[in-house]
């Protein structure tokens, strides 16, 4: 053990000693997390310019414009009048509104008298999400009608005298679709973008200590260094124990710093501070676990680069790294949770958003450490060898 | 040092060692005594290092066994804190100083703290570097590094020294100062087995010589006995130009010749009586036009027994 510490003491001495290890280790993922906070902001706390025409001004199509800047409305849209469907057109295209809806002339007459008529959406490839949510809510406007209508023709058809028509469809009017969706979600808090990007990063940059430890091992061997140690009363394992040992602390470290400073300086939620730390450890572990698979698979330091490249990056990516995983096709959300990181991720989401403490990561630190032992398992035959 | 053990420190039984179909070692049995400097003599890829490998622990022989003080390295892991080993290449971290990477070393062989502060300071003296002691490697000459390859090595006072090919791509002035140490090494009771393809450094610092050649030990003993084996034999560089292999075969045919060997400008010979086989091997470079620019005869060396016992050159 003490020969061990030896060896991971001299190779924390020289990571320390290079820069890049500090850039990967800490100021990357710092930079790297805030600046994805940044860029996703929009997405947690949705809002846009809605630009409307209203070429009818009849009673229905100011309802409508008094639905669109309601106080239930404008938590996610500020209504902007126009004067002509060709200044939405230019409008949407200048993106000074992310959206705009045509009321045509004669809508409200027309819908009073059952005739179809269209309300129009101009939307932008720039912003599908506005167009989208435009969309949305003209479809809702018009299930609306749609169910007025047919209050009015059941009271009618059930024997209402046709003189009350007005006194029905007025009556209808403030009644509203009982079957509409809510938003609960399963914890109390909502995911924002920069505690997800925060671990995200965090354990990407993480997963790139696999490539310079393997690297490192390899310049070691290609040194004389490995041969020089195993000259010395030291056992294979005590040099493997070591080249473990100081990824684990180095790990360990980086993950912890960015941790603190996300959760201090830029507002990320990692939730339980101890269920943190048992999960960011558990994900520690099996990247040392996947270091030493790559030294035991490699035979020289470029096939260490090229493995642990193809490693970091594809775990990454299944992992949900990059992309908010829930967001991802079924087949990338199931493939995720095979890898230590996706599990992690979504242990640190769980904790960000359902909150709790061991009990909600217990899941995902199980599944990282069943990977790691059968990882680390492969790879300690495997790596013994290299050594030898 | 330890106290020395009675008879040799350094056994090596009938050691075998093959890489796929080649025997890089094939059955040497050597030893070593303390205060001894065995040179192990050879040309390129004739199994020096695998040799001293096996005798470092770090490569497991195929046959045959290694002892140091009686205790099999093999299988005894404490062993090795007898053992010092000086690599061929430069085995230290670039980007630690000197004191830093002396220190590691040290450490490595489970010595206390104040014994690798006193011991680092030793050597960082003995390799004249005590000035450059927080100085990163990288910014030393080829020189001190060798010079501190070297002293890397005797951090933990061994008692068997193994140093492979100490001098390969050193200045002549940090040569003779590496060669003068190792000599004091040897005097002051320690073991040393020392790899070269110089035979010159053989026949300055070593005791005792082995001369071996695909994975065989041909010959061994003091210089005198290994020049005694070739009795009257003296040895010839012809210097030359024209076809060297054709004359060496003209000259190995004549009567008196024991060996011929080509380097790339002259051809060695081997022979009984030096003086009066000249004229003969001149005349042997007539009819294939051969001019022969310079003629040098010697008394016999160790080059001159390599080359006799091998047919080849020894830098070859």
């Amino acid at each position: 053990m003490r020969t061990a510490l030896l060896i991971a003491r001299k190779d924390l001495r020289q990571r320390m000693r290079d820069r890049s290890a500090i850039v990967l280790g800490l100021v990357a993922p710092l930079l790297i997390a805030a600046l994805m906070s940044f860029a996703f902001k929009g997405t947690e706390t949705f809002h846009y310019q809605l630009g409307v025409v209203n070429e009818d001004h009849g009673a229905i199509a100011t309802e409508l414009v008094h639905a669109l800047s309601s106080s239930t409305s404008r938590s996610i849209l500020t209504v902007e009048n126009l004067s002509s469907p060709a200044a939405a057109r230019a409008d949407v295209h200048d993106g000074h509104v992310a959206a705009a809806l045509v009321i045509p002339a004669g809508f409200s007459a027309a819908v009073a008298q059952q005739h179809p008529e269209s309300l129009s959406i101009v939307t932008s490839v720039n912003n599908q999400v506005a167009g989208n949510v435009t969309r949305s809510i003209a479809a809702s406007f018009v299930a609306q009608i749609d169910a007025d209508r047919l209050s009015v023709m059941t009271a009618l058809a059930g024997g209402a005298p046709a003189n009350t028509l007005n006194a029905l469809s007025a009556k209808a009017a403030t009644l509203r679709i009982p079957l509409q969706s809510v938003e609960r979600p399963i914890g109390a808090g909502q995911l924002s973008a920069i505690s997800y990007y925060s671990p995200a990063m965090a354990i990407f940059f993480l997963l790139f200590t696999i490539s310079f430890a393997s690297r490192s091992f390899f310049v070691d061997r290609t040194q004389g260094m490995i041969e020089r140690m195993r000259a010395a009363p030291v056992r294979p394992a005590e040099i493997l124990a070591g080249k473990a040992l100081s990824v684990l602390v180095y790990g360990t470290l980086s993950l912890a710093t960015v941790g603190v400073i996300t959760s201090t300086a830029f507002g990320a939620n990692w939730g339980s501070p101890f269920a943190a730390v048992l999960l960011g450890f558990a994900m520690v572990i099996s990247v040392v676990c996947l270091t030493a698979l790559v030294i035991g698979v490699a035979r020289t330091q470029r096939q260490a680069e090229g493995f642990s490249s193809i490693l970091v990056f594809g775990l990454a990516l299944l992992g949900g790294n990059f992309i908010v995983i829930s967001s991802s096709p079924p087949l990338m959300r199931t493939l995720a949770l095979f890898t230590p990181n996706g599990e992690a991720m979504r242990g640190f989401s769980d904790l960000s958003t359902i909150g709790g403490g061991l009990g909600t990561v217990a899941t995902p630190i199980a599944v990282i450490l069943l990977f790691s032992a059968l990882t680390g398992g492969a790879a300690m035959a495997l790596a013994r060898r290299a050594v030898s | 040092m330890a106290a020395m053990p009675d008879g040799p420190l350094l056994r090596c039984e009938k050691l075998r060692r093959s890489f796929g179909d080649r025997a890089a070692v094939d059955g040497i049995s050597l030893s070593i005594s303390p205060g001894e400097i065995y040179g192990l003599l050879g040309p390129n890829g004739a199994g020096k290092t695998t040799m001293i490998k096996m005798v470092c622990g770090l490569l497991e022989p195929d046959g045959g066994e290694v002892t140091v003080g009686g205790r099999h390295v093999s299988t005894d892991l404490s062993v090795k804190s007898l053992i010092g080993y000086v690599p061929q290449d430069i085995a230290l971290y670039p980007d630690l100083t000197a004191s830093e990477n002396l220190s590691f070393i040290a450490r490595l062989y489970k010595l206390t703290s104040d014994v690798v502060r006193e011991r680092v300071a030793e050597v960082l003296e003995l390799c004249e570097l005590s000035d450059r002691a927080n100085d990163r490697v990288d910014s030393f000459s080829g020189g001190m590094k060798r010079r501190l390859n070297i002293g890397a090595g005797l951090l933990h006072h061994p008692q068997l020294l193994v140093l492979d090919e100490p001098t390969v791509g050193v200045d002549p002035q940090s040569r003779h100062s590496i060669l003068e140490r190792v000599q004091e090494f040897g005097r002051t009771g320690m073991a040393v087995l020392y790899t070269t393809h110089y035979m010159e450094e053989a026949e300055r610092v070593c005791n005792r010589v082995g001369i071996i050649d695909h994975g065989r030990l041909i010959a061994e003993g003091t210089r005198r006995e290994l020049v005694e084996r070739l009795g009257e034999r003296d040895r010839i560089e012809l210097s030359a130009t024209g076809n060297l292999e054709a004359f060496a075969a003209a000259c190995r045919a004549l009567p008196g010749v024991d060996s011929v060997a080509t380097t790339a400008d002259a051809v060695q010979v081997v022979a009984s009586d030096g003086r009066r086989m000249l004229p003969h091997l001149l005349e042997a470079g007539e009819p294939i036009d051969v001019t022969v620019n310079a003629i040098d005869v010697t008394e016999p060396n160790l080059e001159t027994v390599f080359l006799h016992l091998t047919g080849t050159a020894l830098r070859d």
